[in-house]
């Protein structure tokens, strides 16, 4: 089952949707659940034990939280130790899982092979692991609300029930967006009655999604296939088309995603948090990561980037700096630890691959030094009399950011870094214009493909530039008069159909970040 | 207050302090940013603060961030 299959958006969503309508508002919360489940057990069979496992675990451990030093029978220091002991023991079981199924093979690999090196002849046997779809989404989710709990900004929440929708909402198990129990918690529960408004918006977005997915992202897709493996056959032109189409690919299949998965929370009264805003407008490379996959940043914010910047021996040791260096180095001494902590936590995040971990220290380099020099270059320009809000700035501005991106991205694609940094070589040092024409049409993209991208392409620059100057296009939609708004949306319907990525020739393409 | 007030001007100017309630909500203070004034304000106003003090109601304008203090400078 994949968001974008038509048994998801044309069977599964619609059977819920009425089942859901025509039970009583209060047993609704079990028509979710059962379709959570069933969801689930489509995808990882019996792997489901460890959803309920984990979501047994998460619901004690809030509980047994909750309870510390209920009785005043502690000091309040005391009270506090034992509540951070026991989300520390939440913390440690829920990452240990994940790191056995998703990263046990990868570090006794390394592991096995540093020994080699060293001279050892120790043999690492690598152990199949079924991971279960979504163990990493429910995980930070579980890691939040534990977190959360302790710090007394959640209370913990005595209804199963409730924790078993949160962790399980069957639009957000496979590719989040990365909730915290305060955004849905209650929501999921609550049964609220499907209104013809949440229909019509939800479905309406899970249009836009596919229109994303199926157009430009599964079109645009064998082309980046074939780049990517084959580099070495291509010209530097052709690389960069593969490049720039691999960043198109994962933000309108990404995005694409998230617009199904909210679109499908909205119809059942779920607001799921937003995962994009129009990243390409960023400013800077933080501003894109405020803009693209936002509620894993956020997480990575509030769980790691502030509490290990906010640590005792990190704070020590900038105040050492201080005294003994100065106070712009001291300033920067906490963010960088807790950068190098968050971009490693993020390549990981993304998988078992040394690819993503570079991705994740490459962002971790270009951050640090962005806030760095924003001082300095603030300086610069006001000396040089630069405005910083002028055209020419701006596409300065847009067009490292565009590099920076699709850099970044083709490390994140490469199937190693070596590969990453030849395919770079290329670019840079065997580029012929004139090769990208002899061989575009080669690349398993039709001229029908090609145009069906850059129409895509053309409808989410438009979408995201109204979106940007802060227009609510449905609203819009919606205040046209009704033959012309049904015009628009069956078209917007046909379009799919007509010019999805479906039928002889084509298969969906897997959901990538389903993956991780 | 009117240190806090200098502080803040001192990480970001040009934001009307007295009256700007969604410094975090519109992103007007980042992380860096949230770092470096929590740093001023521990040594500042001797307090501790720690991350599950980092909520945007707290950080959203001078107005919580000066409550929050306070009520810090009470607990010690």
């Amino acid at each position: 089952m994949s968001y974008f299959l038509i048994s998801y958006f044309a069977l599964f969503l619609p059977i819920v949707i009425i089942i859901y309508q025509l039970v009583p508002q209060k047993f609704r919360w079990i028509v979710l659940l059962a379709a959570d489940y069933v969801f689930f057990y489509m995808l990882s069979g019996n792997l489901i034990i460890f959803l309920i496992a984990a979501t047994l675990f998460a619901w004690g451990l809030g509980l047994w939280i909750g309870k510390v030093g209920q009785n005043n029978e502690l000091a309040a220091k005391d009270k506090k130790k034992k509540k951070a002991h026991i989300m520390i023991l939440g913390i440690l079981v829920s990452l240990g899982v994940l790191l056995l199924l998703k990263y046990f093979n990868f570090f006794g690999e390394n592991i096995g092979a540093l020994a080699n090196a060293l001279g050892s002849d120790f043999v690492f046997t690598p152990i199949k692991f079924m991971v279960p779809i979504g163990i990493s989404y429910y995980t930070l989710q579980i890691i939040s609300y534990l977190v959360d709990v302790k710090r007394g900004n959640q209370e913990p929440v005595k209804n199963l029930a409730k924790i078993a929708l949160y962790l399980s909402f069957f639009p957000q198990i496979m590719e989040g967006p990365i909730s915290r129990y305060h955004q849905v918690g209650e929501d999921l529960y609550a049964g609220r009655p499907i209104t013809f408004e949440n229909l019509k918006f939800g479905y309406q977005r899970i249009c836009y999604g596919l229109v994303k997915k199926l157009i430009v992202a599964d079109r645009i897709a064998p082309l980046v296939t074939k780049v990517f493996g084959d580099y070495q056959t291509y010209d530097g032109s052709v690389l960069l088309l593969g490049v720039l189409s691999y960043t198109l690919q994962l933000y309108a299949e990404f995005s694409g995603c998230m617009d199904i998965i909210i679109g499908s929370g909205e119809i059942l009264g779920i607001k799921l948090p937003e995962n994009f805003r129009q990243p390409f407008f960023a400013k800077d490379a933080s501003d894109f990561w405020h803009r693209w996959h936002i509620t894993l940043g956020t997480w990575f914010k509030d769980y790691i980037f502030f509490p290990v910047s906010l640590a005792k021996p990190v704070k020590k040791l900038a105040k050492n700096i201080k005294n003994h260096i100065g106070k712009t180095a001291s300033k920067f001494t906490a963010p960088f630890i807790a950068l190098f902590c968050v971009w490693s936590c993020n390549g990981l995040w993304h998988g078992p691959k040394w690819t993503y971990i570079f991705y994740g220290m490459y962002y971790f380099v270009i951050i640090f030094v962005e806030n760095l020099l924003e001082e300095p270059t603030k300086k610069i320009t006001a000396k040089l009399h630069i405005n910083r809000e002028g055209k020419g700035y701006r596409v300065f501005r847009f067009v490292k950011l565009f590099i920076i991106i699709n850099l970044g991205e083709m490390f994140f694609r490469a199937d190693t870094v070596k590969d990453g940094f030849i395919m770079l070589k290329g670019i840079v040092t065997n580029f012929h214009i004139s090769e990208l024409f002899a061989n575009i049409w080669m690349l398993k993209l039709e001229r029908a493909d090609f145009f069906a991208v850059l129409g895509g392409l053309l409808i989410i620059i438009i979408v995201g530039i109204a979106k940007e100057s802060g227009k609510n296009i449905r609203a819009d939609i919606a205040g046209w008069k009704l033959p012309l708004r049904w015009i628009f949306w069956y078209g917007a319907i046909f379009l799919v159909i007509i010019f999805g990525a479906y039928g002889a020739g084509y298969t969906t393409v897997d959901m990538i970040y389903a993956g991780y | 207050m009117e240190q806090l007030i200098e502080i803040l001007e001192d990480i970001k100017e040009g934001v009307d302090y007295n009256t700007c309630t969604t410094l975090i909500d519109d992103q007007i203070l980042d992380s860096f940013a949230i770092l470096s004034l929590v740093s001023e304000i521990e040594d500042n106003f001797d307090v501790e603060v720690s991350s599950s003090e980092l909520t945007p109601e707290n950080f959203n304008s001078a107005k919580s961030l000066w409550a929050m203090i306070t009520r810090l400078q009470g607990e010690n």
